[in-house]
């Protein structure tokens, strides 16, 4: 387990590396960036211009400013922002937009489960019966409608119709007011855990209708436990193991639907960090968000490989395979 | 479910081509007949835009006297033209406009599909058929790292790289819409690559492929003629499956706008643009 492990978060490093690389070149690949940003292409004053390219250091050659990135990278220290928040560390940036995300994701994943877990368990129980149908009818098309058009949806029925305050998106801090908070994240989550909800409840379903057929669940049944008992016990056990895998990809692709949700609520998290940054040509702050956004997604997948095992006790990470 | 496997057994000898077996297990599935014609309404849709579209999509028109743009579906403008859906805020109409962007973003998601298949097949092919060597580890490492990438966040990070409009690489100009095109093709190109080395694997142990290696035929030849043929299936599969997803990728660029940029019509910079008159509305009231 623990070589398995050190395997793992070795490859995830490596990985992490390479991104890095990947990523700096290619917001070096096109001409111009920070310093047309900041004093505008039409601005022609090379003194100007050589003198802010050797202040953000960009005149230094490409590898010893990878190295310097690098460097600050394995420090904590991510760069300053160059245009967008000009000269405020780009660490505390991400840290605080994340903030915003992490509740987002957090709510909306909630959200998802406790709406596909009942959803997928009757839809599986009362199978080819009226809950089914109304199931798979509604799952397919939370699976099929565009987050923007969700929330544009929402927004025209909550904030638009029913003239809500919190209809139409904005953040207020926890602490100021937990109920604002809330309501404001709310529909948001909603919009950011509707497809999740469909994919994990449609396979949560098909797992239990193919445990239900598995010989240990007919023992079980045949030896006279209660159906309650063998449900949770045996079904729902086993039906688990690719339910994870689908919860995890969803927690690894939550950040994509946060880009468009944040977006449209007027959010300030690192999607619409990553979108402001992008129209800004910030160099220093995409390339960490984008960083940032892989790392997660490299823990979230080894956090998933790792829940299989307290699971599925046939499955062992490191001994023989 | 059962259905499909009674259609495919169903007496091959019947029907003289595929094509005609093909209709007649179509014909047979209630559920393909449905998503067949809704396909067919968008692709005549998409087809026949500049036939169908009564005005020009980027030309403004001028409201009443008493009325402004954006007007409400079914108004009329100074010269009495009609417009079913409305006008939006700069007087265009929004049923060419819809029309149009229609045609564009299948434009868009079948080129990005086209070029990611080039892509992920030909990275595929090779690292399933120079297999256990660097050539594959390489490959492969490649493609699980940019497995690892959020799918829009890679798009968004491509497009940043990029940057926005059109791509000037030396004497190359690539249009916008080819830019974005190479930005979806690569963020999903690597799931190609996946399948197409799985594939290749499958199809490199079989009779045939040594027959051809017995005969002579180099690496190159094996591999075009007699393997790719046969992946085709899978990988038009894998295509079609991905259509529906590059669509809502290159919809959600644009309504980010990094994606095709105005005047020209699209799907997601309409809703984009939509909004802001959403939130005004909501403001005034």
């Amino acid at each position: 387990m623990r070589a398995y492990l050190a395997k793992r978060f070795l490859f995830g490093v490596l990985t992490l590396l390479v991104t890095s690389l990947l990523i700096f070149s290619l917001l070096r690949v096109v001409p111009g960036g920070p310093v047309d940003a900041l004093i505008g292409e039409e601005w022609d004053d090379p003194e100007l211009r050589a003198q802010l390219r050797r202040d953000l250091g960009l005149d230094l050659p490409f590898h010893r400013q990878y190295a310097r990135w690098l460097g600050g990278l394995f420090r904590g220290d991510l760069g300053v922002s160059l245009v967008l928040y000009r000269g405020e560390p780009v660490g505390g940036i991400i840290l605080e937009r994340f903030g915003v995300t992490a509740q987002l994701a957090f709510i909306s994943l909630t959200i998802a489960l406790l709406v596909a877990f009942p959803a997928g368990i009757a839809a599986a129980l009362w199978k080819e019966r009226l809950p089914d149908h109304v199931f798979r009818i509604v799952a397919l098309g939370g699976i099929s409608t565009p987050n923007f058009f969700l929330g544009i949806a929402l927004i025209v029925m909550f904030g638009v119709g029913l003239r809500l305050k919190w209809g139409v998106g904005g953040y207020v801090p926890f602490g100021e007011d937990p109920w604002g908070w809330f309501l404001r994240l709310l529909l948001p989550a909603i919009v950011l855990g509707t497809d999740h909800a469909a994919t994990i409840s449609r396979m949560l379903r098909a797992s239990i209708l193919e445990a239900l057929g598995r010989n240990h669940v007919l023992t079980a049944k045949a030896m006279g436990l209660p159906r309650k008992e063998f449900l949770i016990q045996d079904v729902l056990r086993t039906a688990m193991v690719p339910v994870v895998t689908v919860i995890g990809n969803s927690a690894g692709a939550l950040l994509d639907g946060a880009v468009i949700t944040e977006i449209l609520f007027r959010l300030p998290g690192l999607g619409s960090l990553l979108v402001q940054g992008v129209y800004a040509r910030d160099l220093p702050l995409v390339q960490s968000v984008v960083i940032v956004a892989v790392g997660i997604r490299i823990a979230v997948n080894l956090i998933v490989d790792l829940s299989y095992a307290l699971m599925d006790p046939r499955i062992r990470y490191g001994r023989g395979q | 479910m059962v259905r499909e496997i009674h259609t495919t057994e169903y007496e091959l000898g019947l029907h003289q081509t595929l094509l005609q077996e093909f209709w007649h297990n179509f014909k047979k599935n209630k559920l393909s007949l449905v998503g067949g014609f809704i396909v067919l309404c968008y692709a005549i849709m998409a087809i026949f835009a500049p036939l169908l579209a009564p005005y020009n999509p980027v030309e403004q028109f001028d409201a009443p006297p008493g009325m402004r743009n954006p007007m409400p579906p079914l108004s009329r403008d100074v010269d009495g033209r009609l417009f079913l859906l409305g006008t939006d805020k700069f007087g265009r109409d929004i049923l060419s406009r819809a029309l149009y962007g229609t045609r564009t973003l299948l434009q868009l998601a079948g080129g990005s599909i086209a070029i990611a298949m080039l892509l992920g097949v030909a990275m595929g092919a090779v690292a399933g058929y120079k297999k256990g060597t660097w050539v594959d580890e390489l490959i492969m490492r490649t493609v699980d790292i940019m497995l690892s990438f959020p799918t829009l966040v890679l798009a968004i990070a491509l497009v940043g790289a990029f940057g926005i409009g059109s791509l000037r690489i030396g004497p190359l100009v690539l249009s916008n819409m080819v830019k974005i095109m190479l930005v979806i093709a690569i963020t999903y190109s690597p799931r190609f690559a996946r399948v197409m080395r799985a594939v290749v694997l499958q199809e490199m142990a079989e009779d045939y492929v040594a027959a051809a290696k017995v005969t002579g035929a180099s690496g190159f030849r094996i591999l075009t003629r007699e393997v790719l043929v046969n992946t085709i299936p899978t990988i038009i599969v894998q295509g079609s499956l991905m259509m529906a997803t590059t669509v809502l990728t290159s919809a959600s660029l644009s309504f980010l706008g990094l994606g095709l940029q105005p005047p020209r019509p699209s799907l997601g910079l309409m809703l984009n643009e939509a909004r802001d008159y959403l939130f005004w509305g909501a403001c005034c009231t």
